[in-house]
């Protein structure tokens, strides 16, 4: 069996300058799997080859005189490589699938570990479908070429082997078998391109076949609601004729090839087969020596065939390992620094730059700004999400820039919870434990803190139940209290909410806003929001101004009565939710003019 | 599949999966449907097979021949006429191929369409709890693994069939004692397939299903990359796939084994079949009832044989795979419809709720019995803490599931009993969830109304405030949008959503927490908007904000399960009950 458990503990780094590098890569990786499929692979096709030659043997030597202790000879010979040939099929087949099976799962690991670490460099740089295709196709492309591998270079030096009995044999039967097969593989290879581009053309119609399928079924919902079932299932049946006909265009010369497949080494069995025969006929060669000389013919079109498989499968390997390459080439968007700063010691001021604001250990702060979106572009950058789009606007722990500190220390000390976070499937205990280390205690503390009890009904089985993808089973409501709990639960040093609960009704609102204020008293939070009922709770509460800079901060309460034009505008926002004044927002409502980092963050929930 | 929506549990909650009994009734349907295919296909590659029988006939003949002494010219000739038949058989060859793989393509796109068709027509409820990892899958891993089998493997399988058939004939005809040795690898074989048959379902089953939990554990972790990030959950997403690629060994592990009885079994079969022959005829040589020359011509067929038996045990293998598959196509299929669409036509527009009740799990009533008749023309906001039964409310008032007890009525006729297409003349449910499709901004409008021209595209677009922005694109109503198209914000996709509304034209529309997913100022602005588009119908606003239900002609408090206030705005508000006490408190008074 299969020695080696997979995947991998380790995935190792690959070199992404070329497919062929790639690959090379991979196939030193797994040299050991590789090299006993190879050798098991040339015992097996080896043997094969025996067949004939003791077939012509045992009609030679055996039957022509008659039934007795020499055939049995060449019978028990016979028997001896069949049995070579089982056996050494058997564990062909076991290696040629960890070949498979270690190739395929590499790739997937790393498209996986690369969607795990890029943040949201990958969501912006590839369809969500070419990334899962990386895995779901092109890592198992690459895995049928290691899977051949095998097989293929037995039948090479199978046709080695034979070339050179048959040589030393017969002279002209064996010049014409020794170049007559590869004349037939080249002229056949000849078709193989061409067929890979008409395959090349039905695939990437098959691709957009199904993309349009998947597609049509994430939005199956607003289909069946509003409509357009008919259109959607039209316009996947067009595709899909589109698919068709590439597909017949792939078959009319596909079918040329297996005919000449048929032809080309059919002419050259006949024309052994009748230079055997006129050697027979004079004496030159026995009768078992022409069956054996067929037999050869015949065997050696299958390391032909063996051959164009392989050129084949390399080249969708080829295609496939670009494909893996550009996900895994994704930069990922806050790298880890190349030479950390020593970390700035806990209780350290988290300072942003730009906007002037100041986080101050223990303190549990509001950030208020007239444009909602300029509040939380300043929390977001707090977490270090892009650096490319950061550079011009620095933020610094204790004194020291968030690109230049340790990563995983960071993620560690300062965590945003943005405002629609993704729910991940799985036991719901599980994912509201993201740093996997709460008890049931803490689970059901943070559960209360962010007033979402009610979901251990929604979701049968409670904290052991299972939550759907994108916690698709609860109300919207339900799944950003959820992600609440979840970002409580991370009990960071500096905890950033943005917008924690806009879609709350107002009374589970308000006793969000008392609850978090107390689990978080003393600890160092920022909570972007608009809400009286939230900011009433806060220590402290900070106003951006139409710039975006810190205009004023002072308790929620000082600020509504302040009588300067800083309470003024504070009211203003504050107060706005009641207002139906329309006038001050409409200019900056359209949706394009968001700025980028805003729009690449909603991207993702757009798709 | 019942009709009410189940708790939306693991494993609970996969579509169904069709049983062997109409996985082939499908396949006879199909077959039955290209039945003039068929026949061409196998008479193309009976043909091909008779010719492709001609050499070890004559090289036995040669043996024999040169045995008893014969001329050049005899085997020139017999080379000459080999040669005809091996040009026969390419020829043949080529054009059986070629039918075959058209048929193949045939059956496949007509496969994929009625599975397209089918998925198309899914009861919403179905849709709803089934959630769509399990149908991508289905739409994209299953129809991909039925593509190799039906476009390639079905036409293989009958080209080995015939093969080996005539070959056993042809073995039969030169010498049918000699040939009675190919008999040697048959219970073998036969042995071997029938336990591997029966167990391979299964494991292909646990296999496909490894797969499409791999691939959807890629997809969370490209989709959900921000937080991943942002919670540092990399380390947990790794694990995850590292346990179900685990998973996905154990499933390959499990078939490997079964293939592993499987090959061996056939392979001695196969390599023992000559040497019976030759044995058994080296016998029958030396007893002087046949020659060595048919002797050799029999050996070498069986020999041939192995090629055609390996062919056909590979394409078995991945036939399975493909009935697997098929079975999960097919199972779409199969949901039946979730009501039953009746003739009468609604008297008016108006919608009535009376004692409704809804269980999403048998005992757990969330809805307790509501009366709610909806005022033509009316703004009804309602409002409740989390949990209440807010949408499920909205999802009875909007005929997306038939009510567990109790009825809603359009006109006098239960919303369930319309047919789809007029329901939605009706009533729309708008929801949180928005999705641009793949296609341009003018297809993700007309999905509403095919019909639609140009103008009342803009002028839809134009009602919900999104002209604008709708104009600044690069090609306006032809951009490409949705995925790998150009990005539109969450709060771009909802107008889009609303303007498809405008088009749909309802009379009545219930909205829950349409906007609430969005920052606050853009859902101010998309209620706005909707303001603008709504008047002239009937509005159900399921609400958190209260300003909401301020601006709305009445207001519903539902509170586990019931109406427990309804009235005016101002009217609540002076009765000084709970929707009192929520207002003075969203009021900070």
């Amino acid at each position: 069996m299969i020695v080696r458990p997979l995947p991998l503990p380790d995935t190792g780094s690959p070199p992404l300058t070329s497919p062929a590098r790639l690959l090379t890569w991979q196939v030193w990786r797994q040299r050991d799997v590789l090299a006993k499929s190879l050798l098991v692979g040339i015992v097996t096709m080896l043997a094969s080859a025996a067949a004939p030659l003791l077939l012509g043997l045992a009609i030679d030597e055996g039957l022509a005189h008659g039934f007795g202790r020499e055939l049995l000879v060449w019978c028990g010979l016979m028997l001896l490589a069949a049995a070579v040939t089982v056996v050494s099929g058997v564990f062909s087949h076991i290696w040629d699938v960890e070949n498979w099976l270690r190739a395929a799962f590499a790739f997937a690991q790393l498209v996986g570990d690369k969607a795990s670490r890029a943040g949201h460099a990958i969501t912006r740089r590839l369809p969500t479908g070419e990334v899962v295709a990386a895995v779901a196709n092109d890592a198992l492309r690459v895995g049928d070429m290691f899977a051949m591998a095998g097989r293929f270079t037995g039948g090479v030096i199978a046709y080695v082997v034979v070339a050179a009995i048959v040589l030393s044999q017969d002279l002209t039967l064996g010049l014409v078998l020794t170049f007559g097969i590869p004349v037939v593989g080249g002229v056949l290879a000849l078709l193989v391109k061409p067929l890979q581009s008409r395959q090349g053309a039905h695939r990437e119609a098959t691709g957009r076949l199904t993309a349009l399928g998947s597609d049509t079924v994430s939005g199956l919902r607003i289909l069946r609601g509003i409509g357009g079932e008919d259109v959607f299932a039209g316009r996947y049946a067009r595709q899909s004729q589109e698919v068709r006909r590439q597909g017949v265009r792939v078959a009319v010369l596909q079918s040329v090839l297996d005919g000449l497949q048929v032809l080309l080494p059919g002419l050259l069995v006949v024309l052994v087969l009748w230079l055997g025969a006129r050697a027979a006929v004079v004496g030159d060669i026995t009768s078992g020596q022409l069956v054996a000389y067929y037999g050869y013919a015949a065997f050696l079109s299958w390391p032909v065939q063996m051959a164009t498989q392989m050129l084949q499968m390399v080249i969708r390997a080829v295609v496939s390992s670009r494909k893996i390459i550009g996900v895994l080439e994704v930069a990922e968007a806050t790298p880890q620094a190349t030479s950390p700063q020593n970390l700035p010691p806990e209780g350290s001021e988290l300072v942003d730059e730009s906007s002037g604001l100041v986080l101050r250990p223990g303190r549990v702060v509001g950030l208020v700004s007239p444009e909602p979106d300029a509040s939380a572009r300043v929390a977001v950058r707090l977490g270090r999400f892009d650096d490319e789009a950061e550079t011009g606007t620095p933020v610094r722990l204790g004194g020291v820039l968030l690109a230049e500190l340790d990563k995983e220390t960071l993620r560690h000390r300062v965590v945003v919870s943005e405002a629609t976070p993704h729910l991940f499937s799985g036991i719901l205990g599980e994912e509201l434990d993201a740093r996997g280390r709460a008890t049931e205690a803490d689970l059901l503390g943070a559960l209360f803190a962010a007033d979402a009890h009610d979901v251990l009904d929604s979701v049968p089985g409670g904290l052991t139940g299972e939550l759907p993808e994108k916690g698709r089973s609860l109300s919207g409501g339900q799944r950003q209290r959820v992600a609440l709990a979840r970002a409580l639960l991370t009990e960071p040093e500096i905890l950033v909410l943005v917008e924690p609960t806009s879609a709350v009704d107002a009374h589970t609102e308000a006793r969000i806003a008392e609850r978090v204020a107390t689990v978080r008293r003393g600890r160092t939070t920022l909570v972007v929001t608009a809400s009286p009922l939230v900011l009433d709770h806060l220590d402290e509460v900070v106003l951006l101004d139409d710039g975006a800079r810190v205009a004023a901060s002072g308790t929620h309460a000082e600020l509504l009565e302040r009588g300067d034009d800083v309470g003024a505008r504070y009211r203003a926002v504050v107060g706005r939710s009641m207002a139906e004044d329309g006038s001050d927002d409409t200019a900056d409502d359209t949706a394009d003019d968001t700025t980028d980092d805003i729009t690449d963050e909603l991207e993702g929930a757009a798709r | 599949m019942s009709t009410t929506a189940a708790p939306p549990a693991a494993g609970a909650n996969l579509l169904p999966i069709a049983d062997r009994a109409e996985v082939n009734r499908t396949v006879r349907r199909l077959f039955r449907r290209h039945r003039r295919a068929l026949g061409a296909i196998a008479g193309l590659h009976t043909v091909a097979a008779v010719a492709g029988l001609a050499g070890p006939f004559l090289l036995g003949r040669i043996i024999d021949e040169v045995a008893t002494g014969t001329t050049l010219g005899y085997v020139n000739t017999l080379a000459l006429v080999l040669v005809g038949a091996v040009v026969a058989q390419a020829v043949v060859t080529r054009f059986a191929q070629k039918v075959s793989m058209v048929f193949g393509e045939e059956v496949f796109a007509e496969l994929r369409e009625e599975f397209m068709n089918a998925v198309t027509r899914l009861p919403l409820s179905v849709v709803e709890k089934a959630g769509t990892g399990d149908l991508v899958a289905r739409t994209t891993n299953d129809v991909n693994k039925l593509q190799h089998a039906v476009r390639f493997g079905v036409p293989r399988v009958l080209v080995c069939i015939v093969t080996i058939l005539l070959t056993v004939v042809a073995s039969l005809l030169t010498d049918p004692l000699v040939a009675i040795g190919l008999l040697s690898g048959v219970p073998l074989i036969w042995v071997a397939t029938r336990w591997y048959l029966k167990r391979a379902t299964p494991g292909y089953l646990r296999e496909s299903a490894a797969y499409a939990t791999v691939n959807g554990t890629i997809t969370e972790a490209v989709e959900g990359a921000r937080t991943t990030d942002a919670l540092h959950l990399g380390a947990k997403v790794r694990g995850r796939l590292r346990r179900d690629l685990s998973e996905t060994f154990e499933a390959e592990k499990y078939t490997l084994a079964l293939r592993l009885r499987l090959i061996p079994s056939l392979d001695a079969a196969v390599w023992c079949a000559p040497i019976v022959i030759v044995l058994w005829g080296g016998w029958l040589v030396s007893q002087e009832l046949t020659t060595v020359g048919t002797v050799a011509t029999i050996a070498l067929y069986a020999h041939q044989l192995g090629g055609p038996v390996f062919d056909l045990v590979f394409w078995l293998d991945e036939l399975q795979v493909a009935a697997v598959a098929l079975a999960r196509v097919v199972g779409v299929g199969l949901v039946g419809p979730d009501r039953q669409a009746g003739t009468d036509v609604p008297a008016s527009d108006e919608v009535r709720g009376h004692a409704v009740r809804y269980a999403y799990r048998e005992g757990h009533d969330v809805l307790h019995g509501i009366d709610l008749d909806l005022r033509p023309g009316e703004r009804l906001a309602v409002v409740g803490p989390s949990g209440a039964g807010k949408s499920t409310l909205g999802r009875m008032l909007a005929g997306i599931h038939p009510p567990t007890g109790g009825s809603v009525t359009v006109g006098g006729v239960p919303l369930v009993e319309l047919p789809l297409e007029d329901l939605r003349q009706h009533v729309a449910l708008v929801t949180q969830e928005h999705h641009v499709f793949v296609g341009t901004l003018a297809e993700n409008l007309r999905l509403a109304d095919t019909s639609a021209s140009d103008e009342a595209l803009w002028g839809a677009l134009g009602a919900v405030d999104a002209r604008e922005w709708a104009s600044a694109l690069p090609d306006g109503l032809e951009t490409e949008v949705g995925s790998g198209g150009h990005a539109l914000t969450p709060a771009q996709a909802q107008q889009i959503a609303l303007a498809r509304l405008v088009l749909l034209d309802p009379h009545t529309l219930v909205l829950d927490e349409a906007t609430s997913l969005l920052d606050p100022r853009a859902a101010r602005h998309l209620e706005r908007s909707l303001n603008a588009v709504l008047t002239g119908r009937t509005v159900v606003a399921i609400a958190h904000r209260l300003h909401t239900a301020h601006d709305a002609d009445r207001v519903a408090v539902v509170d586990g399960g019931l109406i427990t206030e309804i009235g005016p705005h101002d009217e609540l508000v002076a009765a000084d009950g709970d929707y009192a006490r929520l207002w003075h408190s969203w009021q900070h008074e």
